[in-house]
Formats: structure tokens, C-alpha cells, sequence
């Protein structure tokens, strides 16, 4: 299972100091809820676990391996927006991950590989919620349906750990309750270790085992260029919320192991033989 | 109402356009514009222009002569026959290609010169006329170089079918020699000059072979002659002072030929060398002589007739008969009620009789 | 109410749409009539019995000299010249444009450069390239080229910076190599773009090759305006400057179908 460490890291662009000295350990198949003020450093936190950016000091840590300095499959991503492709169908969107990974010259897969595929992608697109919807490109979709494809589209690469930078930030608050149903629904049933980067707090006590708050611990303005943000709270959700286990407070949702079990194999075989499609 | 109003502004956007396309009404006047370009036989223009020349005739007569240089001379012809100039220099074939065709009734003021060397016909690398035979061959079309080619085939029994012409604009011709795919070159002075300097060029044909025939003329809206006779009296009195100051073998002379090359891109030797090449009227008699032989008719039937050939008398025309030719002394070649070129003698005459 | 508040309906709009075009032909046969009352044998702006005469002459009336078809072979040799023009352009820019946006040291190699050439006036290099290239369609067919992949290279490039850093990084997610960002995520969004950057190209095209074509050149559509020109044969000129024109109408509709039916996404509102 995959556990993140982040260890003394530091990020700091010329002059500034943006992150200072961050130390956190997330422990496999947690969900952790980053929040903090605006120009905290989450964002930038986020981007280096994706490996868009690197720490000027320190490490970051995927299993005990150091994180390869560029963004790869076994880290997913779903941004607030521009997560999707436009010019590709919702099929296409969700399709394209596995159709990269096995056809490294064409990019696209054909004939029976390539209906294998289709099949496996629409029940990943029923599993969101957008059955139906397959032939329709992301323009013709609303803010809530294009987070659910962006969704689907990571998770079909089966990702370790799945990163989400204000992923619902943009969307009406009715459509995100459904959404974080289905965002809790996904976390419990694949091996995958979730942060999210949100500044709606309760967004985070829903959703998070572990909520992490950013901040400059000096505020001055002549202090602010030369300390960064660190972990200022880190609070463990109670009672502790467990992967695959509903608590209590989470019963909206009956623990249906149906059309996700196909996708919820062990990450560790599936990363290493990508060619199963 | 509404229709009535909308046919009413597109008449008011239509007049608007119409102020610069109605042609000019001849009457009498005082004001006149001149057109000339860059030639060895028409540089005396813009040299009594600059010296003064111009101003003195057109002060004789009360007139004010406005003297403009065109760097093209299509466009020059162009502009005359649309009406927006009283006189032009041109060939005597162009003036019946573009002007005579055109409609625009021409009377040529002053026969200034003709060719003599200065229209060639190149080849590269050595060889006869007759090597010409199915070369790509570059010259502005339709102009006097494509006559001389039809000229000079004829003399070695060729037509233009044994030839592929390729239009080439005049400015890029020595350039254009000196490129591999380019081996046949008809062209006009002072390229030929440039071309023939070259290593490998030889000159096949020249228009010393045909003299009198390409025609350097200074020609005027017949009507506006008829109405104003006095332009044409400046016109003759300007050319004739001009040329004889030029041809003079005096420190005068041999600055006005000095100034005349630089203006024309080279120096007094090659001006001089240009002018070997032209058979210039520097005396009034001379050119009337020229006008009233039995010649030119000859000379014009056999431009005539390669216009036609070319289509370059309108494309209707039945025949080369279809724009009349007047000649001195009331010759006329062609349609005897549709002249819309003529030669006179008028002007020089009475330069050479010193009545100006 | 406010002019800029004025709505028309769809019967008016068609009337003011076709207003001046009718105004124009309106002015020319005015013009034409005054000339003509004037001098029958005007060419400065023919009858349209003349006009109609000369179209005849050019289109449908084999050339007696060389029994070609002079409208047509004219139209022919220009198109051919236009798409030999614009496809080597069009592919310079694909593939310098793409380079030149994703990849960094390209970038760093070559957008100063292709900055600085896209400003040489093309014009200004004709006789260079007849010199270097001789008369014939290889220099014509450069100075197309020259003259419209730059800007299309430019804003290819632009187009492929434009893109959402978002959507490459999500593609490393999906694991795509920079092949494949190029083939899958890049190539399909910059396709529409190409397209319109071709459409915006074709009068620059256009004015090229004419230009190229009245230098040197034993057929085409500029080089026939620039010969009849000599005798002032407007009957021939206007029929092919409206044809040229609507070659070029018809080609910029044409490409813009193309977009829309090839890609139909980028059409939708939103769609980036």
C-alpha cells in the first residue's frame, strides 16, 4: 500500500520562501484534506507530490522511493478545471489513458483491443454516473459532470495516489454533495491514497481522514518574502474513518462493491503490467 | 417609399465614384500635363524639364507645361489614355496598341527617334539566330522586344511557334540571364548593354536590322491639339532645342548627355554608347523627311499586322484594317472613318522652318 | 432608442447586406455609360456586352494561337502554384509550430529567429529568390512560402503555448510520453487553428503569387493581368479579379466547413 513522505521540504522561487521546512507522513489509503488562506503553498505542495515541481531542498518520498522529477500514471490528477480534453468524447477522455499506456507509437488502440477497452471505460463512465453520456464532448457537459469524467478519466490508469487541486470548488453546492458521495464511494472502494487541496473546510471534514492546515506562522510584512508556510494543524478525523469501511456518519451511502471492483485490483500488479488492456 | 430611398443612396454612392472616372472634356486651356519614362530617346524631356527648357517654350506661348517621370512605362500609356495626361512618350506601336485601340484619338507631335541597335535579340552562349529555335525565350510580352523576335524569326523563316515566349518584367532582365533555365533574351537598352558585357552572351539580332521601324514618338490628345495648337508649337519648340543641345560637340552638349546618363542609371560613355545605338532627329527636316516617306506606312502595316495577330487590336477586330493609320499628306492605312492614330508634320514642320 | 440597441429583421439585414454590393455594380455601370457616351472605344471601364465578349473570349473559346483555353489553364497553373504555396507552408507550420510550442529548447532555438523572419518583407526578397532560384515555379512557390509560414508558424506556436498547462500534466498522469502529448493532446486541439491560420493566410498567398507571377511566368492568373494590362484591357482584367476573388471567398468558406465538420468540438461554446 502507498504511503507518502515528505521530508524537510522546502520550496522557494528566487527570493521567496514559499514552503518552509514541511515534515508529513501520510499513511496508505488516507485521505488527506490540505487547507489553508490563499498563497499558503497548497497549490505548490500539490504540484510537487505530482512531481510538476520539485522541492528546493528536502524529499518527497512515494514508498520509500524518492518521486521521479516528472508527473507519470501512477499519480492521478483532477484540476478545478482543464482536467479533460475537449476534443475528445467523454468515451475518448476516459479511454485515452489506457490507449497511451499500451500503444506508445500511435497512441490508439484498434479492433479487439480496442472494444476491450471501450467496455471497460463504460462501466468506468456508468460507475461516475455519466452512462449515457458517452458521445458527448466535455463542452456539452455541466461543471459536475466534467469533474465526474475528469474523474474517471485518472482513475482508469489505476493510480496510487490520486491528487485533487479544488477539484469542486466551481460547482453548486447540490451538485457537490453528490459528488462528494461519489468521491467518498470511489476512496472506499480503490487502493488509492487521496490528497486533496480544498479551502472550503468542510469540504474537507466530509471527505478527509486527516485534515492538514497550511500557513505562515510570522505575518509581518517585512517577514513574509523570507518565512514560508508550514503544517500549522493536523487533525485526524474522529472517529477514524477507514478506506473501504463506512463509519457512523457516512451511512448516505450503502458499501455496494459492484461495477468498481473490476478497477480496484492491487495497484502493485496493475502498475507493473500495463499492457492487460 | 423605403425602395425609392435606398435606390436614391445607392445614385449619390455611385456619383461619388464617378468623380475620378469621367474622362476629361477637351476645350482650350492653358495647363497641360506631360508624361514621360526612362528611355535613351526621351531623356531629353526630363533634362529641359529640369533646365528650364520647358518652362521657356511653355512661357512663349502663355502655357503651363507640368512634366511628370513615371517609373513605369505601361502605366504611363495607361494613365494618358485614361485621359488624366495631355501627352505621353511612347513607341509606335504602342501608341496604336493601347491608346489608337483604346479609342483615345492620337496625333504624334514629335517623331523623336527610332531604334537602331537598341533592341536585341540574345542568346546564351554562342551561336546564330537560328540556335533560338525551340528555346524558352524571355521578354515582356507585347511589347516592341515580342515584334522584333516576330521581326527576326521571319528573316531566318521561323514563326513564334518554334519558340516558348516567357514574360519577364523588363526590370529583372539582365538578372534574369543570368540564371541557369534562362537562354534566349529579347530586351531593350540599357539592358542589352548589360547582357551583351556578359561572358557568355551573344547578340544575335538587332533592331539595326530593321531601322525605322521602332519608333520613339512624343504623342498628344488629337483633340486637345486641335483646340490648343499652341501645346504642340511647345512641344516641337522644347524637343528640338534639347536635342540639338545634345547632340552638340560642345562642354554644353557633352554636360547635357553627362546629366541625361546619370538620370538614366549610367554615365555620359554609356549614354553616348545608347545613343550610337539610336538614330536620333536632332534636325526638324530630318524627321519630316522621315514622317512623309513611303516607308513608314510600310513600317506601321507590319505593326499593324502583328498587333492583330496578337489580338492587340481589340478583340473583335476583323481585321487589321479596323483603326485607321493617317499619314502626311492624308495617306491612310485602314479604316478611313475610324482614325484613331496619326502622324503629323505639322510641328516640325515649322520647326524647320523656324516659325516657332 | 440607441443605435447600438437597433435590431433588424431578418428581411432588412438581407436587403443592407446586398445593398452595396449592389451600389457597386450601380457605380460601374454609371461610370461605364458616361465613359462610353463619351468614347465608344473606351477600355477604362467596359460595357457589360464587352465584359460578357471577353469572359467568352478567355473561358470558353479555345485560344487561336495555342488552343488552350486561357481562363482555364491561367486558373489551373495559379491554384496549382497557391496549393504547392500553402501546403508546404501549412506543413512547416504543423510541425516548427508544434516543436516550437512544446518543446523548450527548441523554443529557446527558434521562436527569436522565426520572430525575426516572419518580419522580412517578402516582397522586398523577390528578386533575390528569382536570382538564387531562377524564373520558374520554384521561385514563386517560395515566395509563398516565405511569405505566409512564419506568421502561421507563429501562431501555431502561440496556439500550442495557449494550451492549459493542466492538460499536459493530466496527459503525464495518463502516461503519455512527449510523442504522444504531441500526437494525442496537441496535434487534434492545434488542427482547427492550422485551418483558420491557412483562411487568414490566402489573400497574403494570393498577393504573392500575382506578385510573382507578373514578374516572370508564361501563365496564370496574375501573369494574364499584368500582360493585358499593357494594352489596357480591362474587359479581361475585371472578370478575373472578380474570379480571383471569389477563389479566394470560396476558398475561406470552404476551409471554414472543413473545421467545423473535421472538428466539430471546436465549434461548442466553451471549447477551448
Amino acid at each position: 500500500m502507498t504511503a507518502l513522505s515528505i521530508e524537510n521540504v522546502w520550496k522557494e522561487y528566487g527570493d521567496q520562501i514559499v514552503l518552509e521546512n514541511l515534515t508529513l507522513e501520510i499513511a496508505p489509503r488516507s485521505f488527506v484534506a490540505l487547507v489553508g488562506p490563499s498563497g499558503c503553498g497548497k497549490t505548490t505542495l500539490l504540484r510537487m507530490l505530482l512531481g510538476q515541481e520539485q522541492p528546493t531542498r528536502g524529499r518527497i518520498l512515494l514508498d520509500g522511493t524518492p518521486l521521479p522529477p516528472e508527473p507519470g500514471p501512477d499519480r492521478g490528477v483532477v484540476y478545478q478545471r482543464y482536467s479533460v480534453f475537449p476534443h475528445l468524447t467523454v468515451l475518448g477522455n476516459v479511454m485515452l489513458g489506457p490507449e497511451l499506456q499500451a500503444n506508445r507509437l500511435t497512441g490508439r488502440s484498434f479492433g479487439a483491443a480496442r472494444r476491450a477497452l471501450a467496455d471497460q471505460a463504460r462501466e468506468m463512465i456508468a460507475a461516475v454516473g455519466l452512462a449515457g453520456a458517452e458521445a458527448k464532448y466535455p463542452a456539452q457537459l455541466s461543471g459536475g459532470m466534467q469533474q465526474r469524467l475528469a474523474l474517471a478519466q485518472a482513475l482508469m490508469m489505476k493510480p496510487r495516489v490520486l491528487l485533487l487541486d479544488e477539484p469542486f470548488g466551481a460547482l453548486d453546492p447540490g451538485i457537490r454533495t453528490e459528488i462528494h458521495h461519489l468521491m467518498k464511494r470511489l476512496w472506499n472502494e480503490l487502493p488509492m491514497t487521496v490528497v486533496m487541496v480544498t479551502h472550503d473546510l468542510r469540504e474537507a471534514f466530509t471527505l478527509g481522514t486527516r485534515i492538514v492546515a497550511l500557513d505562515r506562522t510570522r505575518s509581518r510584512p517585512e517577514e513574509l518574502l523570507r518565512y514560508g508556510a508550514t503544517v500549522t494543524k493536523d487533525i485526524a478525523i474522529w472517529p477514524p474513518r477507514v478506506a473501504g469501511r463506512a463509519t457512523l456518519y457516512d451511512t448516505e451511502h450503502p458499501q455496494a462493491q459492484d461495477d468498481l471492483t473490476a478497477f480496484a485490483s492491487p495497484a502493485g500488479t496493475t502498475r507493473q503490467t500495463p499492457s492487460l488492456i | 417609399m423605403k425602395t425609392s430611398r435606398r435606390s436614391t443612396m445607392a445614385l449619390l454612392a455611385a456619383l461619388g465614384t464617378l468623380g475620378f472616372l469621367t474622362p476629361a472634356f477637351a476645350a482650350p486651356k492653358t495647363d497641360f500635363k506631360v508624361a514621360w519614362s526612362i528611355y535613351v530617346g526621351w531623356m531629353p524631356w526630363g533634362y529641359a524639364s529640369d533646365t528650364g527648357i520647358v518652362k521657356k517654350w511653355a512661357d512663349k506661348y502663355g502655357l503651363t507645361i507640368e512634366v511628370t517621370q513615371f517609373n513605369d512605362y505601361v502605366e504611363s500609356i495607361n494613365q494618358y489614355t485614361a485621359g488624366s495626361y495631355d501627352a505621353v512618350t511612347l513607341t509606335n506601336m504602342d501608341g496604336l496598341s493601347i491608346p489608337a485601340a483604346g479609342g483615345v484619338d492620337t496625333t504624334a507631335v514629335i517623331v523623336g527617334d527610332f531604334s537602331a541597335g537598341n533592341d536585341a535579340v540574345l542568346l546564351k552562349g554562342p551561336g546564330t539566330l537560328a540556335d533560338i529555335k525551340g528555346r524558352d525565350v524571355n521578354l515582356v510580352e507585347f511589347s516592341v522586344s515580342h515584334y522584333l523576335l516576330a521581326r527576326a524569326l521571319d528573316s531566318v523563316g521561323m514563326t513564334e511557334q518554334d519558340v516558348k515566349v516567357i514574360n519577364t518584367a523588363d526590370p529583372d532582365m539582365v538578372g534574369a540571364f543570368q540564371t541557369p533555365d534562362v537562354t534566349a533574351m529579347v530586351t531593350w537598352n540599357p539592358m542589352v548593354a548589360e547582357i551583351a558585357a556578359l561572358p557568355d552572351a551573344t547578340k544575335v539580332f538587332d533592331s539595326a536590322q530593321i531601322p525605322g521601324e521602332i519608333i520613339d514618338l512624343m504623342v498628344a490628345n488629337t483633340e486637345v491639339l486641335a483646340d490648343n495648337p499652341d501645346f504642340g508649337k511647345a512641344l516641337a519648340g522644347i524637343w528640338y532645342e534639347t536635342a540639338t543641345l545634345m547632340t552638340a560637340d560642345t562642354p554644353e552638349g557633352a554636360a547635357a548627355r553627362a546629366a541625361m546618363g546619370a538620370a538614366s542609371g549610367t554615365d555620359q560613355a554609356g549614354f553616348e554608347s545608347q545613343m550610337a545605338a539610336t538614330k536620333l532627329f536632332d534636325k526638324p527636316g530630318d524627321a519630316v523627311a522621315f514622317t512623309t516617306s513611303p516607308d513608314l506606312p510600310k513600317t506601321m502595316d507590319l505593326v499593324r499586322g502583328f498587333l492583330f495577330d496578337k489580338g492587340l487590336l481589340g478583340s473583335g477586330a476583323p481585321s487589321a484594317d479596323v483603326i485607321g493609320i493617317e499619314m502626311p499628306g492624308g495617306v491612310v492605312l485602314g479604316d478611313a472613318a475610324n482614325i484613331k492614330l496619326r502622324f503629323s508634320d505639322t510641328y516640325m514642320k515649322l520647326a524647320a522652318d523656324g516659325a516657332l | 432608442m440607441r443605435l447600438i440597441n437597433q435590431r433588424l429583421s431578418p428581411g432588412a439585414g438581407a436587403v443592407l447586406k446586398t445593398l452595396p454590393f449592389v451600389a457597386l455594380v450601380l457605380a460601374y455601370l454609371l461610370g461605364s455609360a458616361l465613359r462610353l457616351a463619351e468614347n465608344p472605344n473606351d477600355k477604362l471601364l467596359p460595357a457589360l456586352t464587352t465584359l460578357a465578349d471577353a469572359i467568352d473570349r478567355m473561358a470558353f473559346t479555345a485560344d487561336p494561337r495555342s488552343g488552350a483555353y486561357l481562363f482555364w489553364t491561367d486558373t489551373l497553373a495559379s491554384l496549382g502554384r497557391l496549393a504547392a504555396g500553402l501546403g508546404l507552408a501549412t506543413l512547416i507550420a504543423l510541425l516548427v509550430g508544434m516543436a516550437v510550442g512544446m518543446l523548450p529548447v527548441l523554443r529557446a532555438l527558434l521562436a527569436p529567429f522565426i520572430g525575426f523572419v516572419s518580419m522580412v518583407p517578402p516582397l522586398a526578397l523577390l528578386p533575390v529568390l528569382f536570382i538564387v532560384m531562377g524564373l520558374g515555379e520554384t521561385s514563386k512557390i517560395t515566395l509563398i512560402v516565405i511569405g505566409v509560414a512564419p506568421i502561421m508558424v507563429r501562431d501555431l506556436a502561440q496556439k500550442v503555448l495557449d494550451l492549459p498547462r493542466e492538460q499536459i500534466v493530466k496527459a503525464e498522469t495518463l502516461s503519455a510520453s512527449t510523442w504522444l502529448i504531441g500526437l494525442r493532446v496537441v496535434l487534434p486541439q492545434v488542427l482547427p487553428r492550422l485551418l483558420t491560420a491557412l483562411r487568414l493566410q490566402l489573400g497574403p498567398a494570393f498577393l504573392f503569387l500575382i506578385a510573382a507571377e507578373a514578374i516572370s511566368a508564361d501563365s496564370g492568373l496574375g501573369y494574364r493581368i499584368f500582360l493585358v494590362r499593357r494594352y489596357l484591357s480591362m474587359d479581361v482584367i475585371f472578370p478575373y479579379v472578380a474570379w480571383i476573388t471569389l477563389l479566394a471567398a470560396l476558398a475561406d468558406y470552404g476551409l471554414d466547413r472543413l473545421r467545423r465538420k473535421l472538428f466539430p468540438w471546436s465549434e461548442l461554446e466553451g471549447a477551448r
